[in-house]
């Protein structure tokens, strides 16, 4: 007599990945070779406490601002604030088009959305700062430098995240206002609209929150703002003002964060 | 009229939902169409109004050919082809008469779309609609607020705007109770009825189909396997359009409508 095989229709435990075993793997190992002398930055760990010593006269200044220098950090602080405005209205207001160009749901021809798809990632490939430094070498020294870079930054932003929303609507509406012989605009404005306008809304206070910290960065290369006055006073090494100008900073953004993130929670 | 002459549909993957099918529908009728899933009910539905395009054959509605429509002709007949879909596909972040009005946009120039200026006359098509589906009330909640019975009615009513002469409905209660399907379905022949518009309703229940179907067709595996009234469609019948012995499954089971309240 053979023993017979249970019948069973329970599959056998698959194999578990090794990808993770492989990426943690990989990734300690990279991290050893760039700190090592030979190949990477030479990352000199008693290096390090030695010149945390150097640091105590900077902290010591830090930690008592400057507060006379205050008025003076108003003015272009409210540049700052403007800047970011106006940038996230005009990026914003521009991404909201492009977006549906970059979506497979409003946009069926292949090639029209590899080259919208192309042409963003080009965008948003461009750090920050580095839209700056254009725009202030074309535009001159000042807030509209600034505008244009954080107008580019923010069509990049907006519209990556947007589209994506797109992509993931509900497609009913849109075959039914397709069988009632819409075009594609109306299509687009009132099957899909609706649909995202409380994300679009959500990612362009986002967009708005990152700019009160970018326009900071920006301003170190002359395009507009507190970043200018942060690095006057950084220079001079008058760390009592840069404090004053820090602090003023971490306000303004958190006030900001704040609003920006109680208003997206009720939206979407 | 609507004409199906020798009309195939073969999907990707070699799926052939309609197979040389040949069917006349005469103005003003009330067709149901039954079959089982994947039999090619919606496929032959998405054909009138060119949702899903011929492989072979043609369909030819009110003289205009499918086969080969530009997109302008396809536009053309769409705007008086009405469509009512098992999922409502309502916007549900809008409002009933927004939804509504979505019917009227193949008369609507397209800044006047894009800034939402409906033209008063639309929104009376609109409102009047709403009335007629007897839903006038929540013109302006939000779609989503509604129940399932009363969002399929904004479906009907938003299709009526489109002020058309053919109605197609895909499986207009599969997602609704028995007894609002009974409503949903009296919507449906009262229109047919009343306004003489062409309509033909996608159902899976038999039983519903026997009640409100003037005119029943049997599809199977893509192929016509019944055409009569739906009072000579008997157990047999079903047998034939199903492929095997009927279960509960597919019927309804709620009592029919009195006839008093059919006129109500």
């Amino acid at each position: 007599m053979t023993a017979v095989a249970p019948a069973t229709r329970r599959p056998a435990k698959p194999p578990r990945s090794r990808i993770v075993f492989v990426g943690i793997a990989a990734f300690i190992i990279i991290t050893l070779v760039s700190v090592s002398e030979e190949w990477g930055i030479g990352l000199d760990i008693g290096g390090i406490i030695e010149d945390l010593g150097n640091g105590r006269v900077i902290l010591e200044q830090l930690l008592d601002p400057n507060w006379a220098f205050l008025p003076r950090v108003v003015q272009p602080l409210l540049e700052t604030f403007q800047i970011a405005v106006v940038a996230a209205f005009i990026g914003c207001g521009l991404a909201l088009p492009i977006s549906f160009f970059a979506s497979r749901t409003t946009v069926p021809n292949r090639l029209t959305l590899t080259i919208s798809r192309g042409i963003l990632s080009v965008v948003r490939a461009l750090p920050d700062f580095l839209y700056a430094l254009i725009f202030v070498a074309a535009v001159g020294i000042g807030p509209l430098g600034g505008i244009m870079a954080l107008i580019f930054f923010n069509i990049g932003v907006v519209a990556k995240l947007l589209s994506e929303t797109v992509d993931a609507v509900d497609t009913g509406p849109i075959e039914a206002v397709d069988a009632g012989g819409s075009d594609r605009t109306q299509m687009v404005r009132w099957a899909v609209l609706p649909q995202v306008l409380p994300n679009y809304v959500a990612y362009s206070l986002y967009a708005f929150e990152l700019n009160v910290r970018a326009s900071t960065v920006l301003g170190f290369v002359g395009a507009g703002g507190i970043g200018f006055l942060l690095r006057v006073q950084y220079q001079f090494q008058a760390w009592s003002n840069v404090s004053v100008i820090v602090i003023c900073l971490f306000v303004i953004v958190f006030v900001i964060e704040l609003i920006s993130i109680r208003l997206r929670r009720r939206l979407v | 009229m609507i004409r199906f002459e020798k009309a195939s549909v073969t999907y990707g993957g070699g799926v052939h939902a309609l197979k040389e099918l040949d069917l006349e529908i005469p103005d003003g009728e009330m067709v149901v169409i039954v079959g089982l899933s994947g039999a090619g009910k919606s496929t032959l539905i998405r054909a009138i109004n060119g949702l899903v395009p011929l492989t072979s054959g043609d369909v030819i509605v009110d003289g205009v050919s499918l086969r080969g429509a530009s997109t302008k002709q396809l536009r053309e007949l769409r705007s008086h082809i009405g469509m009512i879909f098992q999922t409502f596909n309502l916007v549900k972040r809008t409002s009933v008469l927004n939804n509504v009005l979505m019917g009227r946009l193949h008369d609507t120039s397209t800044w006047r779309s894009l800034l939402g200026w409906y033209k008063p006359a639309d929104v009376e098509v609109a409102m009047q609609a709403l009335e007629r589906v007897d839903i006038v009330e929540k013109a302006y909640v939000r779609a989503s607020n509604l129940s399932g019975g009363q969002q399929q009615r904004v479906g009907i009513a938003r299709a009526l705007a489109q002020e058309p002469t053919i109605l197609l409905a895909d499986e207009p209660v599969a997602s609704l109770d028995p007894p609002t399907s009974h409503v949903v379905m009296r919507d449906l022949q009262r229109i047919n009825r009343e306004l003489g518009i062409t309509t033909i309703v996608n159902l899976h229940f038999l039983d519903l189909a026997k009640v409100y179907g003037d005119r029943i067709v049997g599809l199977r595996a893509g192929e016509l396997v019944y055409d009569g009234t739906g009072a000579a469609a008997d157990e047999h019948v079903f047998r034939d359009i199903y492929g095997r012995s009927l279960t509960a499954d597919d019927l309804m089971g709620a009592p029919e409508p009195q006839p008093a309240s059919i006129e109500a």
